[in-house]
C-alpha cells in the first residue's frame, strides 16, 4: 500500500499535477507519525500509512496556512474520516473540489493516540469513530489507494463515547453542570482544540475579538465554559466528529462528548449527516421548507 | 548541613509539618489519567512512578490568570484597587532537576528591567525540593543541553531516591532553613542506605549549543526557507508553551464592563496568530513557521544572549504535547550544521 502511495504522489509531483504533497511521515527517531509536506519526487519515499496516523491533515488545507498555499496546488492524504472534513470545507467555500488531489487511503482504524500504541491496533486503543466507521472506503476521492475494506459499521453506534452520552443524557441538570464544569476548569486555553479542527477555519476566531473582548479569554471557570460552549456551537451540524480536538486537548476534555453529542442532535433534527456529500450544504446554513418546526411552540 | 533522610511513609509528617506551619505541599499526582502538580494533604495522593508531571511548577510563582487590580467608574470618577499579591509558603516536592533549572530563567525575565513582584513575591515562598530522576522517555534531553538528572541548579533541597524513601541533601540557606524547620520529619542517613541509579537521557548526536547559537545570531539566517520546511507542520497552538517550564510571556487583559471589573495577567503564547498582530492589522509574524522560529530563538538565541541562561532546559514537553509530533531537537539538530 505504501508503494503505491510513493509512486501515485511521484507521479502527481512529476507531472507537475501538484506541487506538494501533504501526508504522513515518521519522526528522527521512527517512533512517532508527523506530518510532512512532500515536493521533490525524489523524497517521496518518506510517505507512509499505517495505524499510526491519526492526525487529520485537512488542516492544512485551510487559508490559515499560506505558506503551504503558495507552494500550489496540494494533494493530500487523506483517511474517510479526514475525507469528511475535506467535504465540509468543499460546500463550506473554505476551498474548491478541483483545487486538491485527494489521495483517499483504504484504512482499517488507527489509535486513539500514539503513545498507546505498543506494537499492536487492539480495538481498546481505537477511538470510538473507529469502531462505527462508514468511510474505510474512501467516499471522495481522486485516487483510491490500499485494498477494499469489507468491514460494516454496527446498525446502532458503538463504544464508550455513545455510552458515556446516555449516561451524562440520564444525569440530572445540576449533575450534568457539575460534570461539565469539572472537565471544563481543567481547560488552559490553549487551542489546540481549535488549532487541530480543520473546520475552526476562522482567521480571526471569536476569542480573538477585543475591540470588544466578546468572550472572556483568562483560564478560570466562567472563560473557560465560554469558550468551550462557543466552539462546541460553532461546530453544530458541522463537526464530523473526526476526533482531533479530543487527541491534541492537553489536559485530558473529553470534547467527543460534546461533539458526538452535537452530531446526534442535528441527525435527529435534520436527518443531516456532515462530510458526506459535498453538494448538500449543512442545514445550519439553509433554509429549507421540510425543515422541523416542532421546536416553536 | 549534612544528608538526612526520611522514608516514603515519613512524607505523611513533613506534609502535616508544612501545612501547621502555614504552608502548602504540592506534588506529582494523578489526575484524569495525567500525573500533574498540584497540592497534596497525604502522602498516599503521591505518585512515584512518573517521568514528568504534564504541567509545569512554574504556576505557582506565575498563575495563568490573575486579578491585578479593580476597577470601577461611578460618578465620582474612576477608582482603581490594586489587588494585594498573596504568596504563600510553598514546597514543591519532586520537581525534576530540570525544571528546577528553569525558575531561575524566569526570575532573570521577571526582575531584568522592572521588578514584577506578583512573580518574586511569590517565587520567594517556594522550597524545591528535586528529585533525580531514575527514569527517562524518548522525549528528555536535559543531557543535550547541559543539564542532567543530577544537577542542582534552582533547586532548594535534592532528593535521591532509595529503595524506602529518599536521602535528603539540603543546597541553599533556604533549603537548610527548610529542613532544620521541619527537622522532626527527617533522620540521619542510616547504614547501608543507597541511592538508586540516576539515568541519564542520551544526548541528542549532531546539537552543538555553541553553534546552534552562533548560527541563530547571524541575520542571514533568519530568513533561511529551512524555517519553514522544518516547521510549517506546527498547528499554532499554545500547549508546547503552556506546558515550557520557561516560557513567560503574559497579556494584560481588561475583564467586565465599562463600569466595573478586573485587570488581569494572563499567560499568552507566541505561537497564536494575534501575538504580534498590530492595531492597523499588519501582522509582522504573519505565518505560523515564524512563529515557531520566534519560540526557538527566544530559547537558544534571546536568552543566552541576554540572561546568559538556557531558555531551554530539555523537559521534553512540548515534544509529548505536541499533537503534530513537532520535535524541537530535530530543529536543534538542524541548525547546529
Amino acid at each position: 500500500m505504501e508503494n503505491e502511495l510513493r509512486e501515485k504522489a511521484k507521479e502527481l509531483l512529476e507531472s507537475g499535477e501538484v506541487a506538494v504533497v501533504i501526508g504522513y511521515g515518521f519522526n528522527r527517531k521512527k517512533t512517532r507519525i508527523t506530518p510532512v509536506f512532500i515536493t521533490k519526487p525524489e523524497e517521496t519515499d518518506k510517505l507512509v500509512f499505517n495505524e499510526l496516523c491519526v492526525n487529520n491533515l485537512s488542516i492544512y488545507l485551510t487559508r490559515k496556512y499560506r505558506d503551504i498555499q503558495k507552494i500550489g496546488r496540494p494533494a493530500i492524504v487523506a483517511k474517510g474520516c479526514d475525507i469528511k472534513n475535506i467535504v465540509v470545507l468543499i460546500t463550506e467555500g473554505q476551498t474548491k473540489r478541483e483545487d486538491i488531489h485527494i489521495l483517499g487511503v483504504t484504512c482499517s482504524g488507527v489509535v486513539y493516540k500514539q503513545e498507546l500504541f505498543k506494537g499492536e491496533l487492539k480495538p481498546e486503543i481505537m477511538p470510538s469513530k473507529c469502531h462505527n466507521c462508514d468511510v474505510r472506503n474512501p467516499h471522495v476521492a481522486d485516487t483510491v489507494i490500499g485494498e477494499k475494506s469489507d468491514f460494516t459499521p454496527p446498525e446502532e453506534p458503538t463504544g464508550m463515547v455513545f455510552d458515556k452520552i446516555k449516561e451524562i443524557d440520564a444525569m440530572s441538570d445540576s449533575a450534568r453542570w457539575d460534570f461539565w464544569n469539572e472537565h471544563f476548569n481543567r481547560c488552559i486555553k490553549c487551542y489546540a482544540c481549535r488549532q487541530l479542527c480543520s473546520l475552526c477555519y476562522c482567521e480571526r476566531c471569536i476569542t480573538e475579538k477585543n475591540m470588544p473582548q466578546w468572550i472572556e479569554t483568562s483560564a478560570h471557570p466562567r472563560g473557560n465554559l465560554a469558550w468551550n460552549l462557543i466552539r462546541a456551537m460553532h461546530l453544530a451540524g458541522r463537526c464530523t466528529f473526526c476526533g482531533e480536538c479530543e487527541r491534541g486537548c492537553p489536559v485530558n476534555i473529553p470534547l467527543n462528548l460534546v461533539n458526538q453529542k452535537l452530531v446526534l442532535t442535528v441527525k435527529n433534527a435534520f436527518g443531516f449527516e456532515s462530510g458526506i456529500d459535498e453538494n448538500v450544504h449543512p442545514p445550519m446554513i439553509v433554509f429549507s421548507e421540510d425543515d422541523n418546526e416542532n421546536f416553536i411552540k | 548541613m549534612t544528608d538526612k533522610y526520611i522514608s516514603k511513609d515519613g512524607l505523611n509528617g513533613l506534609i502535616a509539618s508544612v501545612k501547621a506551619s502555614g504552608g502548602r505541599f504540592v506534588a506529582p499526582v494523578l489526575d484524569t489519567r495525567q500525573v500533574v502538580y498540584k497540592e497534596v494533604s497525604s502522602a498516599e495522593e503521591i505518585v512515584d512512578d512518573y517521568i514528568l508531571p504534564r504541567n509545569s511548577y512554574k504556576e505557582i510563582a506565575f498563575p495563568q490568570t490573575e486579578i491585578l487590580a479593580k476597577y470601577e467608574l461611578t460618578r465620582d470618577g474612576v477608582t482603581i484597587d490594586p489587588v494585594e499579591i498573596v504568596a504563600r509558603d510553598t514546597v514543591v516536592f519532586g520537581a525534576r532537576p530540570c525544571e528546577a533549572a528553569s525558575l531561575a530563567s524566569l526570575n532573570s525575565v521577571f526582575t531584568w528591567d522592572f521588578i514584577d513582584e506578583t512573580f518574586t513575591k511569590r517565587q520567594e515562598k517556594v522550597v524545591v525540593l528535586s528529585l533525580g530522576c531514575v527514569d527517562a522517555d524518548d522525549e528528555c534531553f536535559c543531557t543535550t543541553v547541559n543539564l542532567s538528572p543530577a544537577s542542582t541548579e534552582g533547586s532548594d533541597v535534592a532528593l535521591y531516591e532509595t529503595e524506602n524513601g529518599y536521602i535528603v541533601t539540603p543546597l541553599t540557606d533556604k533549603g537548610t532553613a527548610f529542613v532544620s524547620a521541619h527537622s522532626d520529619s527527617f533522620t540521619d542517613v542510616a547504614k547501608g542506605e543507597e541511592k538508586k541509579e540516576l539515568v541519564n537521557p542520551e544526548k541528542v548526536e549532531g546539537v552543538d549549543l555553541t553553534k546552534l547559537g552562533e548560527r541563530l545570531a547571524k541575520s542571514p539566517n533568519y530568513d533561511n526557507p529551512e524555517w519553514a520546511e522544518l516547521t510549517r507542520k506546527c498547528c499554532g497552538c499554545g500547549a508546547c508553551t503552556y506546558s515550557c517550564p520557561t516560557c513567560h510571556c503574559f497579556d494584560i487583559i481588561d475583564e467586565g464592563t465599562a463600569f466595573e471589573g478586573e485587570r488581569r495577567k494572563n499567560w499568552d503564547a507566541c505561537q497564536f496568530n494575534h501575538f504580534t498582530l498590530h492595531a492597523s492589522g499588519h501582522n509582522p509574524r504573519d505565518t505560523q513557521y515564524k512563529r515557531y522560529r520566534n519560540r526557538f530563538m527566544c530559547k537558544f538565541h534571546i536568552y543566552p544572549t541576554k540572561f546568559n541562561s538556557t531558555g531551554c532546559v530539555g523537559c521534553g514537553r512540548c515534544i509529548r504535547v505536541c499533537p503534530v509530533r513537532l520535535d524541537i531537537t530535530d530543529l536543534m539538530t538542524a541548525m547546529s550544521s
